[in-house]
């Protein structure tokens, strides 16, 4: 039986390892640097990512809170870390449960989009409240490194060939016959 | 010569199957890594072209009527679908601000427009639009396309504006809500991983594996 072996790029890998340690970099001036200022009522308020969560939290919206620092704080965090153990084990020679480490990449690749929740919320409000000295939500530049983190994060997932978790992995025999 | 149909491999472990017809709301499974390699959409063949068209119909007000209208000490302020890339742009922050109406508008439509390129001329008889230009476009942009993710965070802004400013959401915001979901509903009806639409029953692949 003919069958197409699935091809090893080495410089998939290399790929996948440099855009991740990438997004790993850019992640701590995303949640380092004010994403987000607002003037309200003459005062002025700086938030980072988890500041503005905290904030979010004290008044009282905690679903809201919890949806932001999931898609902001815990998935970019889980995606890079999931994308680093699928990096290092398709290093490894021997692969084991290859099965549960494609099922993982099928998750980092499906949730990594809902980062992007940050970067649209201050999309909209700063778009949207501009009332000169009343009020006004200016963006920071944290949000820009943050964007970067997960633009990069997508990339990494994308660059990563699940293909070669399986390298060592027999065939499994298939109910069929192929024409020769 | 055989006419078998040629066989189908797994795009996430390389497994190779053979094509077997599928019933409507059957999937197929990798029998390696259980990955869904087909499934046969159970509302019926037209139901992602049906989707396609919705969307592409709701598009247009979703770009043109208002978004969001906010009211603070009688000043107004109407916001639009691609006012949120403004907010970006008019700080210098350019390419984040042609980021946010890429993912967020741009490409979600680019993604209709490409899935009624590959589902309608099935439907009407035409000749098909270049189907190995179209598959590839579809699968790259269905990664760029969050307009769901834009929904969240809209809502999700609503309710730290409420504090902020009096809030009325406007039809533009329903139209592209709406919109979502049909772009949804086309792509979970569309079988993309299986690089094909779902094809008559004679030619739907399957995996030699269980069907949920």
């Amino acid at each position: 039986m003919k069958r197409r072996l699935p091809r090893l790029r080495s410089q998939n890998l290399a790929n996948a390892s440099a855009l991740a340690v990438a997004a790993a970099v850019m992640l701590v001036p995303a949640n380092l640097l004010p994403v987000l200022t607002t003037h309200s009522a003459g005062q002025d308020r700086t938030d980072t990512i988890f500041s503005g969560t905290v904030q979010l939290w004290r008044s009282d919206l905690w679903l809201i809170a919890a949806i932001v620092f999931t898609a902001s704080i815990i998935i970019p965090v889980l995606k890079l870390a999931g994308l680093g153990w699928l990096l290092f084990t398709a290093r490894r020679r021997s692969l084991r449960h290859s099965r549960r480490l494609t099922q993982l990449y099928s998750a980092l690749d499906f949730i990594g989009r809902w980062s992007m929740l940050d970067v649209f919320l201050v999309a909209f409000l700063s778009g949207l409240v501009r009332f000169g000295a009343l009020s006004s939500v200016e963006p920071r530049m944290g949000i820009v490194a943050f964007a970067t983190a997960v633009v990069l994060t997508v990339l990494a997932t994308q660059a990563f060939d699940p293909r070669v978790l399986w390298r060592e992995a027999p065939a499994t025999a298939a109910p069929f016959d192929l024409p020769p | 010569m055989s006419s078998s149909p040629a066989p189908l491999t797994c795009r996430l472990c390389g497994q190779e199957h053979q094509p077997i017809p599928l019933a409507p709301g059957e999937r197929a499974c990798c029998v390696r890594c259980d990955t869904v390699l087909a499934s046969r959409p159970r509302l019926g063949p037209d139901a992602a072209a049906a989707f396609t068209v919705t969307g592409l119909i709701l598009a247009l007000p979703a770009m043109l009527l208002p978004f969001v209208t906010a009211t603070k000490l009688g000043h107004d302020r109407t916001s639009l679908l691609f006012t949120s890339a403004a907010g970006f742009w008019d700080h210098g922050m350019r390419l984040l601000a042609i980021w946010v109406a890429l993912c967020g508008g741009i490409v979600p439509l680019a993604l209709l427009v490409t899935l009624a390129g590959l589902l309608l001329p099935g439907i009407f008889g035409w000749p098909p639009v270049k189907p190995r230009l179209l598959w590839p476009a579809a699968h790259a942009l269905g990664h760029w396309a969050m307009p769901e993710v834009q929904v969240l965070a809209v809502l999700v802004a609503l309710m730290k504006l409420g504090r902020l400013a009096h809030i009325t959401i406007g039809p533009g915001f329903w139209c592209y809500g709406a919109m979502s979901f049909a772009l949804l509903f086309a792509w979970r009806s569309f079988d993309l991983t299986t690089l094909a639409p779902a094809p008559p029953p004679d030619l739907v692949p399957a995996a030699p594996a269980s069907l949920p």
